[in-house]
């Protein structure tokens, strides 16, 4: 059950209509459309970080979903997972990054085993991430990347709560798909 | 923004008008009433400190006039006092169903007599009996009253007929006319007399009254509440105890610069006059 009502194109703000010209936008879009000011700026932001930019949608999804499975968000982490089998991770990663087994049984690309311990120091918290983390990825990533995906952990987990916090519904799409390989 | 709001106002691409609902209940639950007003209604005040500053910043920022409407603003005893005080930055026109023009009230509203401050009324029928149908035993006695002690202290005043599209484009008829006769002895001219149809949004939409009207129906006529800010006064509207949200701008009403930039964003390429479709202004 969601906290609030989830605006369909007949409700939605007229500053809001053109996320709805492409049909149904889905739940966030529906749910920040309450306040069409601040949609206005958060999707593009959002679309920013979580779309193709300098860094390739595999990586981006990796951050994603491990971020969300150790927040617990059930919506972000079944949308995700379907995000990220369709960017090439793996069946086997999916279940490591949602927390099923563990990372090393199923990353042992030292570039990915980084960019995971450092996105499970920046989402836990609290504090600074321990140095040998932060040293780590540098010598995998340049600071822009860095930078990027350490923004990319941080908007998920702005996302994470807020999707958790509502209740948004997962899409019967995604239900589907997740079915159908096997995972919920 | 690509333009400013004087230049729009200027080149009637929007109105030079910024509306704002004081208040949602009324002493009245009209049948065609677009906000489903009445006595016991959440009120959604939008408090004075608000108006004023929503006032200010309209002069700032290039808008031409104020108008107050509700639910029934009369409702808010400040109200003749923030009219005074808004009167003397902008021209304002408060929209009012004159039930509540008591002595007292109508010796506190004097003082606005010296000021571009404009009365609208409600008056729908030249009858009691048919005008009261629609807004409510006694209504048309007290406007009749109310009229002429308004227009004796010096307050301009304006009446409002709001009637169904087909009647309005069966064109005069013979209701029509003694309405005029009624407005004139009042001491109300035909320039002052506004005929408008019933839109189908809020209780008029629950009751099958009403002309559709879409956003391209309505003129961008900048609208704050307590909820936020719409497109148009005929937006902000209230359907089984739910707010409308289809026309709303922005949540944000002040600064008044925020929605008066989503609104410019969307008047951007739109000719003036779009609106005139159902003669709604």
């Amino acid at each position: 059950m969601t906290t609030v009502a989830l605006l369909d194109s007949a409700r939605a703000p007229l500053t809001a209509q053109p996320y709805y010209e492409q049909g149904d936008p889905g739940p966030i879009v529906a749910a920040l459309a309450h306040v069409p000011e601040v949609l206005d700026v958060a999707l593009p932001f959002i679309g920013t970080l979580l779309g193709e930019s300098a860094i390739d949608l595999r990586t981006k999804e990796l951050v994603i979903l491990r971020t969300s499975a150790l927040l617990e968000c059930r919506y972000c982490v079944q949308t995700h997972t379907v995000v990220a089998r369709d960017a090439a991770v793996s069946l086997h990663q999916v279940r490591a990054l949602r927390c099923e087994i563990s990372l090393k049984e199923a990353f042992d690309d030292l570039r990915d085993q980084a960019l995971l311990a450092w996105v499970d120091a920046v989402a836990l918290g609290p504090g600074t991430p321990a140095e040998t983390a932060a040293a780590t990825l540098a010598e995998q990533f340049c600071d822009a990347d860095i930078v990027e995906l350490t923004l990319l952990v941080g908007a998920t987990l702005m996302l994470n709560r807020f999707a958790t916090s509502l209740g948004l519904p997962t899409s019967a799409a995604t239900l589907q798909r997740l079915a159908t390989e096997g995972l919920t | 923004m690509s333009i400013g709001v004087a230049e729009a106002v200027a080149t009637g691409q929007m109105s030079g008008r910024v509306w704002m609902y004081s208040n949602y209940h009324c002493n009245l639950a009209c049948s065609y009433c677009l906000t489903e007003s009445a006595p016991k209604v959440p009120a959604r005040l939008l408090d004075a400190q608000r108006m004023r500053r929503v006032v200010h910043e309209a002069a700032e920022l290039g808008f031409t006039g104020i108008g107050i409407t509700g639910g029934e603003p009369f409702l808010l005893r400040e109200l003749p006092g923030l009219l005074a005080e808004f009167g003397q930055i902008l021209p304002v026109v408060v929209l009012t169903n004159a039930t509540l023009f008591s002595p007292g009230l109508l010796r506190r509203m004097a003082p606005l007599a010296e000021l571009p401050v404009r009365v609208q009324i409600s008056l729908d029928r030249p009858d009691p009996v048919a005008n009261d149908e629609m807004r409510g035993p006694e209504n048309f006695r007290n406007v009749v009253e109310a009229i002429p002690r308004l227009v004796e202290l010096g307050i301009g005043v304006r009446i409002a007929t709001t009637l169904e599209h087909d009647e309005i484009r069966r064109g005069p008829t013979d209701d029509h006319e003694r309405l005029c006769a009624l407005h004139r002895q009042l001491g109300v001219s035909d320039d002052d007399h506004v005929i408008r149809p019933i839109v189908a949004r809020g209780r008029a939409l629950s009751q099958g009254m009403g002309v559709t009207a879409t956003r391209d129906d309505l003129e961008p006529e900048l609208t704050i509440t307590n909820d936020g800010a719409f497109w148009n006064p005929f937006a902000p509207t209230v359907v089984d105890g739910r707010l409308d949200t289809d026309l709303l701008l922005t949540r944000t009403t002040t600064p008044l610069r925020t929605p008066a930039a989503a609104m410019l964003r969307l008047i951007s390429g739109r000719p003036a006059g779009t609106d005139s479709t159902l003669g709604i202004r």
